[in-house]
């Protein structure tokens, strides 16, 4: 079987029709992690052990006629979401023997589906970075091309779907961490509304930007895991009550009449000229399927860099103050309480987060607080107006995911400022808490997936997903030969 | 940034850094408030009262006593003495 081709739709019959079985699925991904994880390195902890026990148990569902949507499924869960006795570590020193006592939400959910978790994937250290080269323990590389980063943070969930390493995975998006992986990748990643997926159990990075969502081959599946994962929960009071039959209810329903707006500053200089052809080809596609292509524009794109790096970096600085090597995480040494805290946090994070920590703190402190803090917040009620204008006008917003391909491994070592302005695309997503979407929309000259992101009204990524599938169900995708 | 931004910026983030990796953080952190600098170009402020991404707490659990953890999964990740989280001397 060539699992970089094969949906869930194809997993839940080959299981109901028990042309496999659960465990013999699941050994099946074992073995592709063993013949090939060593050169992706997407994953940090592979679950043999718990996972063939879960599929033994799934089976037993599926067998009484009675399996739910996800139920044997073999997926990957990135490693800043909770595990109950399975180590998370968030790709940092700070966590390394880190063993959750809890399950996150999302987790929880997928058990009662009765899903089986392969192993915890590879990150940028607490999800700060976009290219999955910031993990203190495996530096993921692009399935397409191993010299090539696979974005970030998600980077090892987006390189293990494209692989065939899993069916599908869990990542979580603050400001691109799913979609730009799973452009550079060449999957489809969903980042949903903010509210839509309870946070309980994700290790806090941006509180008011985190989200978890699926990443998977097309966006049919992302809809499906989306399904079983979404909902209120009273451990998240950002949580909300949205109610959402299904995901994929829209599906087929074609994009005739649809209105796509098209905002010109994510098409300027900055966006590379393959990348914006490709975009703008899907755009004629959509044209051509019915789709009626709107002009527009995101005025306030040109701070959304800085707005972002401010409130997030706030926000991080705020979390990751609980890292003090007492009640749990890397314990440094030191004769008093003060020092003991400092060496703790000097050996347990990297250089990149202790950027994001120092200038969180900068943003916070008095006399900088009015200057950086508050006008980031100002900037944030600036995008979400502008937005809300543009859907008065448009059912979606279609824009580049990234401005280049993946890049070599490398090129934007030392330089955070280069690394920061990638995310131009992506950040105001997070900023406005509106849904996404990536799918692939060609290949460069090289054969390096490009991606195009789709931007949906608050709670409504049925039509998100409805418009992705539209595009997929006439694109050829030409997956990595790893 | 200076040198002394940048050790009260420490003293905030409970962090440490020898003399040459502050020569190379205060170069990085340099170009990063650049860049967050174009922030101030936008003329707007925050309007406490206008705020269109509030989160709605419509949903609170009621605040009740509940069961939670069992302490002793909780001490799982450090290494607890007599029930207690062991910690240097405070006061002395």
């Amino acid at each position: 079987m060539d699992f970089k081709n094969v949906t869930l739709s194809e997993l839940r019959s080959l299981l109901d029709e028990k042309k496999i079985g659960a465990e013999e699925l699941a050994k099946e991904f074992f073995g592709e992690i063993e013949a090939k994880d060593d050169k992706v390195l997407s994953y940090i902890t592979v679950t043999e052990e718990e996972a063939l026990a879960a599929a033994k148990t799934a089976q037993v569902r599926i067998d009484a006629g009675e399996a739910a949507a996800l139920t044997g499924i073999p997926l990957a869960v990135k490693d800043n979401i909770c595990t109950d006795g399975v180590r998370t570590t968030c790709a940092s020193r700070m966590l390394e023997d880190f063993v959750p006592p809890y399950d996150a939400t999302v987790i929880e959910k997928l058990k009662r589906d009765n899903f089986v978790m392969l192993g915890k994937t590879s990150m940028d250290e607490f999800a700060m970075g976009g290219s999955t080269q910031t993990s203190a323990f495996k530096k993921t590389k692009n399935p397409y091309n191993t010299d090539c980063v696979p974005g970030g943070s998600s980077g090892g969930s987006a390189a293990a779907v494209s692989a065939g390493l899993c069916a599908a995975a869990l990542g979580s998006d603050t400001g691109g961490s799913i979609r730009q992986p799973s452009s550079f990748c060449g999957v489809t990643g969903l980042k949903p509304t903010y509210g839509r997926v309870s946070r309980y159990g994700l290790v806090a990075f941006g509180s008011s930007l985190d989200q978890i969502g699926p990443i998977a081959r097309n966006a049919r599946d992302c809809g499906t895991i989306l399904n079983t994962i979404c909902g209120v929960d009273p451990h998240d009071a950002t949580s909300r009550n949205v109610p959402a039959d299904d995901f994929n209810a829209k599906i087929g329903a074609g994009v005739k009449g649809m209105k796509i707006a098209i905002p010109k500053e994510f098409f300027g200089d900055a966006v590379d000229e393959e990348v914006r052809n490709a975009v703008m080809n899907a755009a004629k596609e959509y044209e051509k399927m019915g789709a009626q292509l709107i002009d527009c524009s995101i005025s306030t794109l040109k701070y959304a860099v800085p707005a972002y790096y401010l409130i997030s970096s706030a926000e991080a600085a705020s979390n990751l103050s609980r890292y003090d090597g007492i009640k749990y995480g890397l314990r440094g040494e030191g004769r008093t309480f003060d020092e003991m805290i400092r060496d703790s946090r000097n050996r347990g994070f990297g250089d990149e987060v202790k950027r994001r920590i120092l200038l969180g703190n900068y943003a916070l402190s008095s006399g900088y607080y009015d200057a950086y803090y508050r006008k980031a917040l100002a900037l944030k009620q600036e995008v979400i107006k502008e937005y809300n204008e543009v859907f008065e006008k448009a059912d979606v917003i279609l824009t580049p995911t990234a401005p280049s391909v993946a890049y070599k491994i490398g090129a934007q070592d030392n330089d955070p400022v280069k690394m920061y302005t990638a995310d131009i695309c992506t950040v105001t997503v997070n900023i406005a808490g509106l849904p996404g979407i990536n799918t692939t929309c060609g290949y460069n000259a090289d054969g390096m997936p490009i991606g195009m992101s789709m931007i949906g009204k608050r709670f409504d990524e049925a039509t998100l997903i409805q418009a992705a599938d539209a595009f997929e169900q006439q694109f050829s995708p030409v997956r990595c030969t790893l | 940034m200076d040198i002394k931004t940048l050790d009260h910026l420490c003293e905030l983030s409970k962090l440490n850094f020898t003399e040459d990796e502050q020569k190379k953080i205060l170069s990085e952190m340099s170009d990063i408030i650049d860049l967050m600098d174009t922030i101030k170009e936008f003329e707007i402020s925050y309007d406490d009262t206008k705020d269109y991404n509030e989160i709605a707490y419509d949903d609170l659990r009621r605040d009740e006593a509940a069961s939670s953890f069992e302490t002793e999964r909780l001490q799982q990740n450090t290494q607890p003495r007599d029930n207690c989280y062991v910690v240097p001397k405070m006061m002395e």
